[in-house]
């Protein structure tokens, strides 16, 4: 597995940050973008070079996929995979949401050279995942699930089915999402950003900061060198708004039990929860009460959105990752920016880091259009 | 390995195809005519079919008539919608808003947007709160919702819904979207069983084999080169023939499907 994210490109830097709180948000300095807000900007995607046989995938969410590929050897890992199962056996499951939009924004902004168009290969929600299954060789079932915030959450489960029935021995499953206009004025046009560093399950937490990121993960079943397990999931749907979510969390609560359920785990067997978590007002207290009627007491929890901002179509493979470092490590990361938490319900999230015996690991991805999922990773 | 799917329902809608009915009189050689009346969703409150974009009218037309030919209640099923572009209307309109910096996005088209737009108004419209998810395939996004839809269905517990849809495209955007006729189709499908009263019984496993189906009507062939959603036509025209009988679905990147007909 690997990460790219504003708090470190591959996982020795993640590591880093978290050991040393170091949050990886910044006052915003995206090119064109005045909003006064923070952002999980990660350096140097802009110079990542594509390959001159790639050209057609040109854009920045694809630039952000490759640097995530050179990270902890997950390249060379893949073609390992490749070697031992066939390529056509191997499946590309990647989320995203905001894929290779930028580069249409940017053309639209330059109507004289409409030669800025990237090329169809590149706006398309598909564009990251079929660049990520040619980088890599990949033949097998190539997909994208585009459910917003959940996306790269529901790949475990979809890439798990694909295992299951057969058409797959194994599968490249990750997400990709990077900045761009769209995002950062769209949340701003709902008045969900924040303008300070964002503080999820603070008192006084006022709004999300946008990010992105790119990770990945390999699937297959009884892999001999496994960091972690996938032991169950759970996918469901609101019902009730395309942009906020349902106010006693009926969804997020039936994520969590299906997840819980398919696992034949009890909620007392979680020893962490990784959150959704945004930083939202609404999110966060919604969240709080579903974990409540879930867990009674739920176990440690944190978000890791301060270090890395909301990377929305990403955050389902950023928190998965950070999950199985809770389980590889044996220590919880402190929920970054959560000062004062909120008296009455935010009690158990936690606010300094720890050792701990980290067996499993809940981790939440709650997304527009009312899509939730809820993942469950364990111990090798 | 293969995967054993029942096929229970059927809907399609499409400039000159209105329904099932409409497309086997196609297949059956009537002329393809350009007429597109897509009919209003009772699903959705007078405000919320206000609100939601054009991509649900067009998508629901197809998984409305799905659910009705297998008498399944729309709410039951789990449900795949899966698009090559998503919404080109909307991604039009950002870029440009973006682009003259005169207005602020309006926060209702934003959220919109987001892929699942139609997949969340079906969820919202129907009160379905099982998994309603959104993919994509780009020019394979008709084989990449048929994996992901009967994967759910043969290692799941309960029907699911495919909707597999595509807009036209408008503005400048045209340049990378230049579909020009919208098209939707859905299909239900089950794990196989003695209870169900299917449309066909279907074997599908993984293949990196060549398109590979009997002859379409010429104006059918064309829809199919304008839009990846109208790439389900083949499998539609093996569920509207009789007998056994195979294709293939194949994907431009990665494998796509071998389809037997093994029984109706």
């Amino acid at each position: 597995m690997t990460v790219t994210c504003a708090a470190g490109a591959g996982l020795d830097a993640i590591r880093r940050s978290l050991y040393a709180q170091a949050s990886g948000l910044r006052a915003n300095d995206f090119a064109d973008c005045n909003l006064s807000t923070w952002i999980g900007r990660v350096d140097g995607v802009e110079r990542v070079p594509i390959a001159p046989s790639m050209r057609d995938y040109e854009c920045r969410n694809n630039r952000l996929a490759l640097l995530g590929l050179e990270q902890d050897g997950f390249a060379a890992r893949v073609a390992s995979v490749r070697k031992r199962f066939g390529a056509e056996r191997v499946a590309c499951v990647l989320g995203t949401s905001t894929a290779g939009i930028e580069q249409s924004e940017q053309a639209y902004r330059q109507p004289e050279h409409s030669n800025r168009f990237g090329s169809r290969l590149a706006h398309n929600p598909h564009t990251s995942t079929r660049f990520v299954a040619e980088t890599l060789g990949l033949a097998g079932p190539v997909m994208t699930i585009s459910t917003a915030c959940s996306s790269s959450a529901k790949v475990f489960a979809s890439a798990a089915r694909l295992i299951d029935a057969g058409l797959a021995d194994a599968a490249v499953v990750g997400g990709v999402d990077s900045l761009c206009l769209s995002v950062l004025h769209g949340f701003n046009s709902l008045e969900l950003v924040s303008q300070q560093p964002c503080r999820p399950f603070d008192r006084d937490r006022n709004g999300l900061n946008l990010g992105e990121a790119a990770g990945f993960a390999v699937l297959e079943s009884d892999p001999s060198n496994s960091i972690g397990r996938l032991l169950g999931w759970g996918e469901t749907s609101d019902a009730w708004h395309m942009a906020a979510p349902h106010p006693e969390g009926r969804g997020a609560i039936s994520a969590m039990q299906t997840a819980l359920a398919s696992a034949g785990l009890e909620p007392a067997e979680v020893d962490h929860i990784n959150c959704h978590g945004t930083a939202t007002p609404m999110n966060d207290r919604i969240e709080a009460g579903a974990l409540r009627h879930v867990f009674g007491t739920p176990p440690p929890a944190v978000s890791t959105k301060a270090w890395t901002g909301h990377t929305l179509g990403a955050a389902g493979i950023v928190e998965s990752v950070f999950s199985l470092l809770a389980i590889t490590d044996q220590r919880i990361p402190a929920s970054l920016n959560c000062v004062e938490p909120e008296r009455d319900w935010s009690d158990f999230i936690l606010r300094q880091a720890r050792p701990a015996s980290v067996r499993i690991v809940l981790s939440n991805s709650f997304g527009f259009g009312g899509s939730n999922c809820s993942l469950l990773f364990g111990a090798p | 390995m293969s995967i054993k799917i029942d096929i229970l329902g059927v809907g399609i809608s499409a400039p000159g195809i209105p329904d099932w009915n409409g497309l086997r009189a196609v297949l059956d050689g009537e002329p393809l005519s350009s007429e597109h009346e897509l009919p209003q969703t009772s699903l959705l409150s007078p405000r919320e079919r206000r609100r939601a974009p054009a991509t649900v009218r067009l998508s629901f037309a197809a998984a409305e008539q799905a659910c009705a030919m297998a008498e399944i209640s729309p709410d039951r099923p789990a449900a795949v919608f899966s698009s090559a572009m998503g919404d080109a209307e909307l991604a039009d309109y950002m870029c440009r808003t973006l682009a003259e910096c005169s207005q602020p996005l309006s926060p209702t088209r934003f959220h919109n947007s987001v892929h699942n737009a139609a997949a969340g108004y079906w969820s919202i419209g129907t009160g379905a709160f099982a998994d309603v998810t959104a993919v994509s395939g780009w020019n394979d996004s008709a084989v990449a919702g048929l994996i992901e839809a009967s994967t759910r269905a043969a290692t799941g517990s309960g029907p699911v819904l495919l909707v597999v849809y595509d807009d036209y495209g408008q503005g400048p955007l045209t340049r990378v979207w230049p579909v020009r006729q919208p098209f939707s189709a859905a299909l239900l499908i089950s794990a196989p069983s003695t209870k169900n009263h299917s449309l066909a019984h279907l074997a599908l496993r993984a293949s990196n084999a060549r398109n590979q189906h009997p002859d379409l009507p010429a104006a059918l062939l064309e829809r199919m080169a304008d839009n990846p959603a109208a790439r389900l036509l083949p499998l539609l025209a093996l569920l509207a023939g009789t007998g056994p009988a195979a294709i293939t679905m194949a994907a431009e990147c990665g494998s796509g499907l071998h389809i037997e007909k093994i029984r109706a």
